[in-house]
C-alpha cells in the first residue's frame, strides 16, 4: 500500500490533435514545441509541481515515443519522488481482453487501479492542450469549501465564440445547474476549461457505470458531466480569468507564440515564483553575430543568429545564417534557416531545414507551416496556409 | 564500458583570479554564459566513460557543492558510482590543509583505495581544454607506462616564473621536468593532467608522504622522471589551451570563445558541456535593442546596446545601456543609460543610471558580487 495522496492528476495526452496538421503527423499534440524552450505539455505538468500536486498519471495513446522520451523521470519537474512521481500509462491487455482508450471517460477508467494506489480524496483531470497558469491547489480548496462532487474550471469566452465550447450555466452560488456541449444560443459564457476535480469515489462509481452503457461514447463532457447533473450531484463551476489559450490549430498555436511578444505578456514565463519547467538540452549560450539584426523577438540556448529576426520566437537550436529574415514567425528546436531565405507568418517544425533563397509564408493570410525534418529547396516557395512536407 | 575512475583537485592558487576567486574556488569560476570551469573537465570525464568522480577541494567550496550538487546533471548521481565530493577534514594525520597535491590523495587514500575502476584519470581547473580522457587512458595501457602525463604545444599557456613543462623525447618517454622556471626552457607544457593505474598511484603517494613530501609534480614526478625510477610517458593533447592565472588571462579566454572556431574546438558538437539547469526562460530582445558579436544566456533581457560581450542567465540590460566588450554574470542589471567597457561583473552586480565604467583593454574592472556601482 502505497502513501495516502491527497490529490492524483491525470493529464489527458492520448489525442492526435489533428487540427495542428502536419506537426501532430509524427508527435502526439503535447509534445509539440512551444515558446521557445518548451513544450505544450510542459504547462500542467509545471502546474501540477507549482501547485503541490506529486502523483501524476499521463495517458498516453497517439504517437507516445517523442512524448515518452521527453517525460522520461520526470526530474525536470521534479516529479522523479520515491514516493510518488509521474507515470506514463498507456493502454493494456488484461488476459483475453484489452482495448485502446475509447474516449477521455474510458483512459481513466482503465487506469482506476492506478488511482486507487494512492486512496485519495480528489483526482485533478487535465489535458495537454493549453497555454496557461494555474495553481490548481486553489481550485481544489474552492472544490473543497463548496462540499462538491465535481469542479469545473471555467472561463468568460466572448459571446459570438461560446458556441464553441461546452457552457456551464450556473446559479448565484457557482452550483452548475445545466451543461450545453456547443450550444447555438449559449444562455451564459461560461466556458468549460477541461480541467476538472473530482472527489474520489463519486468519479469511480461514474465511470464504473459509464463503462457499462454501450451506448456512452466515454466522454467527460458528452457523458459523465450530464449523468452527475441529472442525478443530482453537487456541480460547481471555478473561474479562471487569467491568460488561457487552446492551441489546437495552427493559427492558435502561432497566435500563442506571438502572445509572449508583447509588451507585458499576460503569461509571465519569468517569475521565479511560479516557474515553468522543462527539459532543458544544456545547449551553449545563443550566439547573436555582427551581420544580425534582433528585434522584439526570444531567442534561446544553442541557436545562431547571423540573420535579421523581427517579431519571432527561435527555439533551442536553431539558425539563421546571414541575409536570412525571420519576420512573425517561430522556428522550432534544431530548424536552419539558410542564406537569403525568408520566413514570413510561419512555423518552421523541428529539425527542417529552409535552403538559401527559399520563401516561406507571405506577409498576410494563413500561416505557413514546414513539418518536422522536411527540406525546402533552394528558391523554393511555400505559400501562406501551405503546410510543407512529406 | 572504460574501466576509468576520474580525479579533480580543486585545491591551490586561488588568490590569482583576485575578486573573481573571493568567495568561489577556481573551479566555480563561471565561464561562457552559463559554464563553472569545472564542468569541462568534469564533462569531459563522463564522454570518455567516466562513472566514477572524487572532487577534492581544499577552500571555498561551497559554491562548488551548490553547483554540482548531486552530480545528476553529468548523469553521476548513480547508485553503483557517481560524484564524490571530498572536501578537507582533520584527522591524526592531516592538519585539515593540504600543502600540495600529494597531502589532498593523501587524505583520501581510503577513498581511492574503495574504488574499483584499474585506472584513475587526474586532472586540475586551472587550465581549460577540450581533453578526450579516454584517448589517454588508451595510450597509457598501450605504452605500459606507470604514468602518462597531458601535454600541449598551444605557446598560449607558457608564462614566466611559473607552469610546468615538459621534454617528450621521440619514443614518447618524459625526459625531463621544470617547475616555475623564471623563463621556461622545455617544449611541451604539461597540462597536471596524468593516468596511472589506481594501485600505482596509492602505492606511489604513500611512499612519497612517508617519506616527507607533499607534491606530487615537483616532488613525487621530479624524482620518477630524474632517477627514471619511473616510466613516465607524455601524450600529446590537441587543439588549444588556455591557463587562467590572472583576471586578463580570463577576460581574454572569455572574448575569445566569441569566435566561432575557437567555440567550435572547446564545444565539440559531439562532446557537449554539460552544467547545472536553472530553468530560465528564453532571452527576449527588446525593440529597439542592438546585439553584435555576442553570447548571450537565457533569461535575459536586452533593451539597450551589447557589443563583443558575454552574458550570463537572467541578465537585465535596460534602455539606453551601452555594454561593449564586457562579462556580465549571472543576474547582473545595468540600468538606463549606463555605459560599460571592459568591465566583468560578478553576479548579480548593479551598474545604477547613467553610471560610466569605461576601462582600458589592458585592465578589465572587476565589479565584485552583488555590488552597486
Amino acid at each position: 500500500m502505497l502513501r495516502k495522496k491527497r490529490c492524483v492528476a491525470m493529464l489527458l495526452a492520448g489525442g492526435q490533435g489533428s487540427r495542428l496538421g502536419i506537426l501532430t503527423r509524427h508527435e502526439a499534440k503535447p509534445a509539440v514545441p512551444f515558446g521557445g524552450k518548451y513544450r505544450i505539455i510542459d504547462f500542467p505538468l509545471s502546474n501540477c509541481t507549482n501547485s503541490g500536486i506529486d502523483v501524476v498519471g499521463v495517458l498516453t495513446q497517439y504517437r507516445p515515443l517523442e512524448l515518452n522520451a521527453y517525460i522520461a523521470s520526470g526530474s525536470p519537474w521534479d516529479l522523479d519522488l520515491v514516493n510518488g512521481g509521474i507515470f506514463v500509462l498507456p493502454p493494456y491487455q488484461t488476459g483475453t481482453t484489452g482495448e485502446w482508450y475509447k474516449g477521455t471517460a474510458n483512459a481513466i477508467y482503465q487506469n482506476l487501479a492506478f488511482i486507487s494506489q494512492y486512496n485519495p480524496d480528489y483526482v485533478l483531470i487535465l489535458s495537454g492542450d493549453h497555454i496557461y497558469k494555474m495553481d490548481y491547489a486553489a481550485m481544489i480548496a474552492h472544490h473543497e469549501s463548496h462540499n462538491a462532487d465535481a469542479t469545473i474550471a471555467v472561463r468568460q469566452v466572448p459571446w459570438d465564440e461560446a458556441s464553441r465550447f461546452g457552457i456551464m450555466n450556473t446559479d448565484k452560488e457557482d452550483n452548475i445547474v445545466e451543461f450545453e456541449e456547443k450550444p447555438k444560443h449559449p444562455k451564459s459564457n461560461n466556458a468549460s476549461m477541461g480541467v476538472y476535480v473530482f472527489t474520489w469515489e463519486k468519479l469511480r462509481k461514474y465511470l464504473t457505470e459509464d463503462e457499462k452503457d454501450p451506448n456512452s461514447s466515454n466522454d467527460f463532457g458528452k457523458n459523465i458531466i450530464p449523468a452527475m447533473l441529472a442525478d443530482g450531484q453537487k456541480l460547481v463551476a471555478y473561474s479562471f480569468n487569467d491568460y488561457w489559450k487552446d492551441v489546437g490549430t495552427i493559427e492558435s498555436l502561432w497566435e500563442a507564440n506571438m502572445d509572449l511578444l508583447t509588451d507585458a505578456p499576460e503569461i509571465d514565463l519569468h517569475d521565479k515564483k511560479f516557474r515553468v519547467y522543462a527539459r532543458n538540452l544544456g545547449m551553449l549560450p545563443q550566439y547573436i553575430a555582427e551581420s544580425a539584426q534582433v528585434d522584439n523577438c526570444l531567442i534561446t540556448e544553442g541557436c545562431e543568429i547571423h540573420g535579421i529576426v523581427r517579431h519571432s520566437i527561435l527555439s533551442s537550436g536553431a539558425a539563421v545564417a546571414e541575409d536570412a529574415q525571420v519576420i512573425d514567425s517561430v522556428i522550432m528546436p534544431g530548424a536552419r534557416i539558410e542564406k537569403g531565405a525568408v520566413i514570413r507568418r510561419a512555423i518552421v517544425a523541428e529539425n527542417a531545414v529552409v535552403s538559401a533563397g527559399a520563401r516561406v509564408g507571405e506577409e498576410e493570410g494563413l500561416i505557413a507551416v514546414v513539418g518536422q525534418d522536411a527540406v525546402v529547396p533552394e528558391n523554393a516557395v511555400v505559400t501562406a496556409g501551405e503546410q510543407f512536407g512529406e | 564500458m572504460k574501466n576509468i575512475m576520474g580525479i579533480i583537485y580543486t585545491g591551490e592558487r586561488d588568490e590569482q583570479l583576485k575578486e573573481l576567486t573571493a568567495e568561489r574556488a577556481v573551479a566555480a569560476v563561471p565561464l561562457c554564459g552559463r559554464y563553472r570551469l569545472i564542468d569541462f573537465p568534469l564533462s569531459a570525464m563522463v564522454d570518455s566513460g567516466v562513472r566514477n568522480v572524487g572532487v577534492i577541494t581544499q577552500k571555498n567550496y561551497h559554491s562548488l557543492m551548490d553547483h554540482l550538487g548531486s552530480g545528476r546533471e553529468w548523469d553521476l548521481h548513480g547508485k553503483r558510482s557517481g560524484l564524490a565530493f571530498l572536501p578537507p577534514f582533520l584527522n591524526n594525520n592531516t592538519v585539515g590543509v593540504y600543502s600540495g597535491f600529494l597531502d589532498a590523495l593523501h587524505a583520501n587514500l581510503n577513498y581511492l583505495r574503495s574504488c574499483k575502476e584499474r585506472y584513475v584519470v587526474s586532472t586540475d581547473t586551472h587550465m581549460l581544454f577540450s581533453a578526450k580522457f579516454d584517448e589517454l587512458a588508451d595510450a597509457h595501457e598501450k605504452s605500459g607506462a606507470d604514468i602518462t602525463l597531458l601535454y600541449t604545444r598551444d605557446p598560449g599557456v607558457r608564462r614566466n616564473g611559473r607552469g610546468r613543462y615538459i621534454q617528450v623525447e621521440e619514443d614518447g618517454r618524459v625526459s625531463r621536468l621544470e617547475v616555475d622556471p623564471t623563463i621556461p626552457r622545455l617544449p611541451c607544457t604539461y597540462l597536471e593532467t596524468f593516468c596511472i593505474r589506481r594501485e600505482l598511484l596509492i602505492h606511489l603517494v604513500d611512499e612519497a608522504v612517508s617519506q616527507g613530501h607533499h607534491h606530487l609534480t615537483r616532488e613525487l614526478l621530479m624524482d620518477g622522471i630524474n632517477t627514471r625510477s619511473l616510466k613516465i610517458m607524455g601524450f600529446e593533447n590537441p587543439g588549444r589551451a588556455w591557463y587562467l592565472d590572472s583576471v586578463q588571462a580570463y577576460f581574454d579566454c572569455s572574448m575569445e570563445m566569441l569566435d566561432q572556431d575557437t567555440r567550435n574546438g572547446v564545444f565539440p558538437a559531439d562532446r557537449p558541456i554539460l552544467t547545472k539547469l536553472r530553468d530560465e526562460m528564453p532571452s527576449r530582445y527588446v525593440s529597439g535593442a542592438v546585439v553584435k558579436n555576442s553570447l548571450i544566456a537565457d533569461g535575459c533581457v536586452v533593451e539597450g546596446t551589447v557589443e563583443n560581450s558575454i552574458l550570463f542567465r537572467g541578465v537585465h540590460i535596460e534602455k539606453g545601456a551601452v555594454v561593449k566588450n564586457s562579462i556580465i554574470f549571472q543576474d547582473g542589471l545595468v540600468q538606463e543609460g549606463a555605459q560599460l567597457q571592459y568591465c566583468i561583473l560578478d553576479k548579480q552586480a548593479t551598474v545604477l543610471r547613467e553610471t560610466r565604467l569605461l576601462a582600458p583593454k589592458s585592465y578589465p574592472i572587476v565589479v565584485a558580487k552583488n555590488l552597486t556601482v
